[in-house]
């Protein structure tokens, strides 16, 4: 099969297993793209798991740890296959703590209150849902495979999170305004959370079929989805610019994408603290992987 | 207060600080199956607390959160065993192997308990608490070759001693294969207990009375 061919092929719906020939190009993407959705799950532990320890009743404490638990599942899963594609787990795991790799940008900002943890559960998973839909299309079917239980978990943390939302807004006003504080913090890291909006046949991803949907139209579910939602709890949206137009297209201010891109390779307010921190632990415990590797042998 | 609700008040407290220290375990694990892993068993120790804390809070008349977060620490009824912060992995093991041990022998009296209630929660949680006994001992078999790990249960051997009372301890000697020591007894908290309560209840402070 030639490049084109295959190209076609993926085009027209085809999907790919892993013992497939595929072009080199088409692989390097897959690994890259799914490496990072890897890393996004693991690295998106770090500002959730600091409130496990915090939370305020032992139902909230159950449901935040199963959360949490589920993205470091997901890592495992998501890894795995990577693996299949030729990059082993631990050279997944030094390339993100080196910083090579990259991972979402919304797990480079710190987590300031227990507002920040209900609107990252509800909006934060919420927006990582829309993009995760999309891959149950993905062109590599192991890919898409795994995305069913993800997509499955996730929509349980969204339901968790705007339970932690709403049971705060009921609540006192000093409890509303910790939300309303959140949602201001997240908005613009929300808004930058599907990519710049660049037209999908220019996307290489896109083309490629590993995603089924261009940045834009991602973009726009989630404000479909999640802005009369806001709304209706009466929180406001910190963007004058917001509303839906009549031919159904919500308007909005420019996302800040400097700020992306500063944040994603690096320069996020967290990056290097949560990097270090995971550097810290992998190192602490490799004597642990050791003997039980040594013992497997 | 009742003796069965001071039993269970015990229980509760060793398996909720104990399901907070292994959920400082969530994220950090030596590798993400282990990860899973200990976030189950976290979780199936706090779901523990919860169901001792009901029972003893309809005696009480209150309920279990509010046995969960809002006493003093100097009111909790924990072993000093569970209440020391996460510690390196070789000592995270040596305390699950060690407690999951006493657990078991706590456990089989709690079971044979007159309270039909307490009886039938004490052969649930164990159900649940073969899987922790499995998973200790997978551990204790891998590690106890190990200069640092067999360090660290001689280390949490007489706070090991304190989870049981004096009458099962010569049992627990035996299971585990050490001489009995003198005990690190319950009622005498480190100030690791209290700055776990402090960031435990921090949100819960926060706005007081308010429902979360």
């Amino acid at each position: 099969m030639t490049d084109q061919a295959f190209l076609q092929y993926v085009q027209s719906g085809g999907q790919v297993e892993t013992t497939d020939w595929m072009p080199d190009d088409y692989r390097a993407k897959l690994v890259k793209f799914i490496e990072m959705h890897g890393n996004s799950e693991l690295m998106g532990v770090l500002p959730e798991r600091e409130w496990i320890l915090r939370a305020p009743t032992l139902q909230r404490k159950l449901a935040l740890t199963a959360k949490v638990q589920d993205e470091v599942g997901h890592s495992q899963l998501i890894y795995r296959v990577v693996e299949d594609l030729g990059k082993p787990r631990e050279q997944c795991l030094a390339d993100l703590i080196s910083g090579k790799s990259k991972f979402h940008n919304v797990f480079h900002y710190p987590t300031k209150t227990w507002g920040d943890v209900g609107v990252i559960a509800w909006l934060v998973d919420a927006a990582a849902i829309i993009s995760q839909k999309a891959l149950l299309k993905c062109s590599y079917a192991p890919y898409a495979r795994i995305m069913k239980k993800i997509c499955w978990e996730e929509s349980f943390h969204i339901l968790h999170g705007r339970d932690v939302v709403l049971t705060m807004m009921n609540g006192t006003g000093e409890q509303r305004e910790l939300v309303q504080e959140a949602v201001t913090r997240w908005w613009g890291p929300l808004m930058q959370f599907h990519g710049n909006p660049i037209a999908k046949d220019e996307d290489p991803m896109y083309v490629w079929r590993i995603k089924s949907q261009g940045n834009e139209e991602a973009r726009q579910q989630f404000l479909d989805g999640y802005v009369p939602q806001i709304w209706e709890l009466g929180l406001t949206v910190p963007d004058p610019k917001l509303r839906k137009n009549d031919d159904g297209v919500w308007e909005y201010s420019e996302p800040d994408w400097d700020e992306l891109k500063h944040v994603v390779t690096g320069h996020g307010p967290k990056t290097q603290e949560r990097l270090e921190f995971r550097r810290t632990f992998l190192e602490q415990e490799a004597w642990v992987r050791s003997v039980v590797l040594a013992q497997a042998a | 207060m009742t003796t069965t609700s001071d039993l269970l008040l015990e229980i509760a407290d060793d398996e909720l600080i104990l399901g907070w220290r292994d959920s400082e375990w969530t994220g950090i694990a030596p590798s993400l199956e282990e990860d899973v892993a200990f976030s189950s068993i976290a979780q199936n120790e706090i779901g523990h607390a919860r169901a001792l804390y009901e029972l003893a809070a309809r005696e009480l008349g209150t309920d279990a959160d509010a046995l969960a977060f809002d006493r003093d620490p100097g009111e909790y009824r924990s072993a000093p065993l569970v209440e020391r912060r996460r510690m390196d992995w070789a000592h995270t093991i040596a305390r699950h192997f060690l407690y999951e041990t006493a657990d078991e022998i706590r456990l089989a009296t709690l079971k044979e308990s007159d309270n039909a209630e307490v009886a039938g929660l004490a052969a649930k949680m164990d159900r649940e608490e073969q899987y922790h006994r499995l998973h200790a001992r997978m551990w204790e078999e891998r590690l106890r070759d190990e200069p640092r790990f067999r360090d660290a249960v001689h280390e949490l051997w007489p706070f090991a001693l304190g989870v049981l009372p004096p009458e099962q301890r010569a049992t627990l000697a035996q299971h585990v294969g050490l001489d009995e020591v003198d005990a690190v007894e319950r009622g005498q908290h480190s100030d690791e207990l209290r700055e776990l309560w402090e960031e435990m209840t921090i949100v819960r402070r926060s706005v007081p009375g308010a429902t979360w």
